[in-house]
């Protein structure tokens, strides 16, 4: 201790402080550089190729090697390296420029597209993860999914249909639903239709989207088409897009008969004294927590009123079906409401 | 129907006092189980408490019990097992909270469900008694907390209750131990067969969901026949509860 | 052929969850609630609608005011707290001149006319027996008090109101409402907090609960910090101060283990918690009148069997460690003060010292022996006269004895400071842990239940004895 003082303490601390954040910071850190690297193996190269492959194809569009060099974000050597494999073990074939899937790169490919939708569908239903950040989670995760842990995934959501995006999921057999629908840039006026999916590519366009709260399931209303402008109604609000961004988001038109509530309000701006009616839970609240309000009485039709409000303003009490239930205002206006 | 749901005043005649005897802990050589399943906060444990003279901890709490208790009485020369399962909103979804009481109600095989609610919440208590009673038809309603029901000026029409859910309703204050030897009467004939039950079946279904659950429903009757709850595999099947797939196929539950 | 058939049924299941859709829940809870609506409609008559729940919703306006809601929540908590501290003592001081004072002189002499040898009387009377009896003597009567307030105050539905009051704090550092509850109670017991966090049902604030549950001051670390603070904090100030000096000392570390709670809280939310489900919904149940002397004696017979298991489960152990680690030689130095010695350059940088260190070494399963511990083992190094022998704890009736002891043994304000940081921030005992692990039943999250506070305990004594050392 014949060297100690306070300030050769607190400097040698400092110091480690410092060291341990570059190793350990995440995703720059260098322990999560190593960990990474040894990662980006050729697994994941072959498989984002198989991948946009398959979604040009899709597409009915060719790529050649240079277009996939140009999109795959990474060392060209080892994208050619493996392009050259995959030729070997017949996952695509090389006809002149032209990269073409063979039956059992679809496959491969189709296993892929699986593994990404049912781990966004995952994402969505049993995690708290915002809807801009599924995507990039289940890139990475598509990689990591064994077929049989694909298989447990899908069975434990009870093999959905559609991801949360309404992109098909396909089939452990690889078949695809269609989805048959209208792009609400093409809607008439006073159409009225369900969102039944959103692209989420353009990343530019979909977090426009996402940041009008635009959500699949929710219903709409067309009331203003131009060629600058789309206006329609959703869940009480009116939404402007540009023709482009209202391109991206598909409907099924409804039939006529269909009653559409415009005047919807959400349960954060009921006043205390006012009453309202439930009109439904918006689709924007899933999985266990849409169920647990629904158990709660938070159903079409039921009567609910402000019973108490916290003293700082939130969360606040409603009185439904004789019961006071407190909710935070995030939950709170996601439930329509028609006041009376 | 075939139900002969009786009143309070039916019943206390027939009560035997001298037939009841509170055992506690020792559940071991039981004749009968009953379960105790309803909302949180209805004073199931209270009830429980009151039968099996036990003392469980009931807290004015939603959320209290978590793990489910057990006791036993015996009433009129047979033993009966008392299982006090946690408080639920609804046995519809998969959150764990609720899995404790689903599975005892569909595997556990109560040989009668007592469901207790709170009178003055009647509406939002129904929610879990209707999935109830397509879980079992053995059952009685224990109408509880009917004290504090009477200060709020609420009214229930217990026979036209009974009528409309096809069980028989008991009114009980547990806490001030009204109702309970009516309660232990209800019970006792329930599990002996001397009333039978015709439950309510869920009727406001949109029609295409209805179809899907009948054809479902259908199809498990066929293989197997003695099943009373096909409607309800067939609802936890078509939300896609894995737990169910898995013991239709060991056949565990029949 | 049966599996066939089921295979078959799983089947047209899947197909026929694909043709209704997303919406079966929905459809399906709707359709139960409007059975319900049919049934209520027709057999339940609401006389008067208006004189429904009145008392209640008056109650309720004014436990959840602007204006009363927060000050009637502290009085309350601080009544609590008060009664459970100044309560404790005579049925402390009773219980511990029983089995310290009467008992254990007794089973010393009659170990010895029937001739035990040496070491087995000192391995089972001062070492087992000692520790067993030294957490009855300091648990049993703060948790016998402090329960059965909780409950009644539970029992008549205020709790709830609690927790819905201060759930916006608890909203700004990514926490449930539900957890100022679970924090309260920790105020009694950390294992018991932990247990009481089953009552919040999202995954990710539960967690958040767990792991910062220690963060409160329980009921076996608020002898250390008062006695400690009367002899180091009081002594600076003037005698007629000496009492308020100490209690805000007091007051200061529980508020601190509040601040860290949130600041942790909001940490974990933010990094490794990110993604976990996160809801929030709280009923808020009718008041009811507590059944006062039933809700009285079941918990007070509640506590009882948890502080007699605890006691025997993990202080009995710890006792016979201790008196092991002081009494076993490794050449002629005995296993505590070569430990203490190891230790005593890391505790100088804390500035702490290794007795200290030591003392909280063995004494995780129980936190409230470390102060007997610490004096047992000060006496043992340092030599100075005083202490009943080599693991045998003690404490001493009078504040200012102890007080000298400490200060022979080297300790200064700073030490007492940060003893009183390091008892606020350390790994939770190991009843507590236990507990977290059997509720989480991941050895990650009880892992760092278990290392944060102490690793944050290494920090902040760490920076306060370099700064109190620039300065002072
Ligand atoms: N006034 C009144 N209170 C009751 C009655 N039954 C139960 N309670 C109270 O209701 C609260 C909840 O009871 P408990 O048995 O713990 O409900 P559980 O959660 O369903 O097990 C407790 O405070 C009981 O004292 C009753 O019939 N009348
Ligand atoms: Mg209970």
């Amino acid at each position: 201790m014949s060297t100690y003082n306070p300030i050769n303490a607190l400097l040698l601390f400092f110091a480690i402080l410092i060291m341990a954040f570059f190793v350990f910071r995440p995703s720059k850190g260098w322990l999560w550089l190593i960990l990474n690297s040894t990662k980006t193996n050729d697994k994941i190269v072959v498989e984002d190729i198989l991948k946009l492959l398959y979604h040009n194809e899709n597409a009915d569009k060719h790529l050649n090697t240079n277009d996939i060099v140009r999109t795959i974000k990474n060392n060209e050597r080892l994208i050619i390296e493996n392009i050259n494999k995959m030729v070997l073990h017949e996952l695509i074939t090389v006809e002149g420029d032209v990269v073409k899937l063979t039956k059992s790169g679809s496959d491969y490919a189709l296993r892929i597209v699986r593994a990404h939708r049912l781990w966004e569908k995952f994402l969505a239903e049993k995690t708290g993860f915002k809807e801009a950040e599924w995507h990039a989670l289940a890139e990475q995760k598509e990689h990591e999914l064994s077929a049989a842990e694909t298989e447990q995934l899908a069975s434990r959501l009870g093999n959905p249909q559609f991801d949360p995006h309404g992109d098909p999921i396909p089939t452990q057999t690889g078949k695809i639903a269609k989805i048959k629908g209208t792009p609400i840039s093409e809607l008439e006026v006073n159409t009225i239709g369900r969102i039944i999916h959103i692209k989420d590519k353009p990343d530019v366009i979909y977090r426009q989207i996402l940041a009008e709260n635009i959500h699949i399931g929710s219903l709409i209303r067309i009331v203003e088409k131009t060629p600058e402008r789309i206006v329609f109604h959703s869940e009480g609000e009116a939404f402007v897009l540009a023709p482009i961004v209202a391109g991206n988001i598909t409907v099924t038109v409804l039939e006529k008969d269909m009653t559409f509530e415009d005047d919807l309000a959400r349960l954060s701006n009921l006043k205390e004294g006012e009453t309202a009616k439930i009109i439904g839970i918006s689709k924007e609240i899933r999985g266990d927590s849409r169920r647990r309000l629904l158990d709660l009485g938070f159903v079409k039709g039921a009567d609910v009123r402000i019973d108490l409000i916290n003293p700082l303003g939130e969360p606040k009490a409603f009185l439904i079906k004789g019961t006071s239930i407190a909710l935070r205002n995030n939950q709170a206006s996601k439930i329509l409401i028609k006041k009376e | 129907m075939d139900t002969k749901p009786k009143s309070a005043c039916d019943t206390c005649v027939h009560f035997n006092a001298e037939g009841l005897k509170k055992l506690g802990v020792n559940t071991t050589n039981f004749d009968f189980v009953v379960a105790l399943a309803g909302n949180p906060n209805t004073g199931k444990s209270t009830v429980f408490n009151a039968i099996t003279g036990l003392r469980q901890h009931t807290g004015n709490w939603p959320g209290k019990t978590v793990t489910r208790a057990e006791g036993a009485f015996e009433y009129n020369k047979k033993k009966f097992k008392m299982v006090d399962l946690p408080g639920t909103y609804s046995l519809l979804s998969t959150s764990e909270d609720e899995e404790v009481a689903r599975n005892f109600l569909l595997f556990g095989k109560p040989s009668v469900t007592v469901i207790v609610v709170d009178a003055s919440r009647l509406e939002r208590n129904l929610n879990l008694v209707l999935q109830i009673l397509e879980i079992t038809d053995r059952a009685v309603l224990c109408l509880n907390l009917m004290d504090e029901a009477d200060r709020n000026g609420i009214e229930i029409d217990t026979r036209s209750l009974a009528r409309e859910l096809g069980i028989p309703v008991v009114a009980s204050s547990a806490r001030f131990n009204k109702g309970i030897p009516e309660l232990i009467q209800t019970i006792s004939d329930l599990a002996n067969g001397k009333v039978s039950c015709k439950p309510h079946r869920i009727k406001n279904i949109p029609k295409k969901i209805e179809k899907a659950v009948e054809k479902l429903s259908d199809e498990i009757k066929k293989e197997y026949p003695n099943l009373p709850n096909s409607r309800w595999i067939a609802f936890r099947l078509l939300e896609g509860d894995r737990h169910i797939m898995e013991v239709l196929r060991t056949g565990e539950f029949v | 052929m049966k599996s066939k058939s089921i295979e078959d049924i799983i089947a047209l299941s899947n197909d026929l969850r694909w043709q209704i859709g997303d919406d079966f829940h929905d459809n399906l809870a709707e359709g139960i609630y409007a059975d319900a609506a049919e049934i209520v409609s027709t057999t339940v008559k609401t006389k008067d609608a208006d004189r429904k729940f009145r008392l209640d919703a008056r109650i309720d306006k004014i436990l959840t005011s602007k204006l009363w809601g927060f000050p009637l929540m502290f009085l309350i908590l601080a009544l609590v707290l008060w009664v459970t501290i100044v309560g404790a003592n005579y049925p402390s001081a009773m219980l511990s001149s029983l089995l310290l004072d009467t008992v254990h002189p007794a089973l010393k002499g009659f170990a010895s006319n029937i001739g035990l040898p040496w070491w087995l009387d000192g391995f089972l009377i001062d070492g087992v027996y000692l520790a067993v009896a030294w957490v009855v003597a300091v648990m049993l009567p703060p948790m016998a008090i402090f329960f059965p307030l909780f409950t009644l105050l539970e029992d008549f539905g205020y709790l709830p109101r609690v927790a819905f009051n201060l759930d916006h704090l608890f909203k700004l550092s990514g926490a449930h409402g539900k957890q100022a509850l679970t924090m309260s109670m920790g105020f009694g017991c950390n294992a018991a907090g932990v247990v009481a966090t089953r009552i919040i049902d999202s995954p990710r604030e539960r967690l958040i609960a767990i792991i910062t549950n220690n963060f409160s001051l329980c009921n076996g670390r608020w002898p250390t910090q008062i006695l400690i603070a009367t002899i180091f904090i009081g002594a600076i100030v003037s005698p007629s101060m000496a009492g308020i000096a100490s209690l805000s000392a007091v007051i200061g570390i529980a508020v601190l283990g509040i601040f860290f709670m949130f600041l942790v809280s909001w940490a974990l939310s933010k990094t490794v918690l990110k993604g976990e489900v996160s809801t929030f919904n709280l009923e808020l149940p009718p008041y009811r009148p507590p059944r006062f002397w039933k809700t009285i004696y079941t918990s007070l017979i509640d506590r009882t069997i948890i502080v007699l298991w605890r006691a025997i489960v993990f202080a009995a152990p710890a006792g016979a460690v201790i008196w092991l680690i002081s009494n076993i030689y490794l050449g002629d130095e005995s296993i505590a003060s070569w430990m203490i010695h190891s230790l005593d350059g890391f505790g100088f940088l804390l500035g702490l010292n290794g007795v200290i260190l030591v003392a909280y070494i063995v004494a995780i399963p129980a936190n409230e022996i470390v102060i007997p511990t610490i004096l047992m083992l000060t006496v043992l190094v340092s030599g100075i006269p005083g202490g009943e022998g080599a693991g045998v704890m003690f404490e001493l009736d009078s504040v200012n004895a102890t007080g000298q002891i400490l200060r022979s043994g080297g300790w200064t304000l700073l030490t007492a400071v940060n003893l009183m940081l390091f008892s606020l921030l350390h790994n939770p005992c190991s009843t507590t842990i236990y507990t977290i692990y059997k509720e989480t039943k991941s050895l990650k999250w009880t892992t760092v239940a278990t290392v944060l506070p102490i690793v944050m305990g290494f920090v902040v004594t760490f920076l306060v004895a370099q700064i109190w050392r620039l300065y002072a």
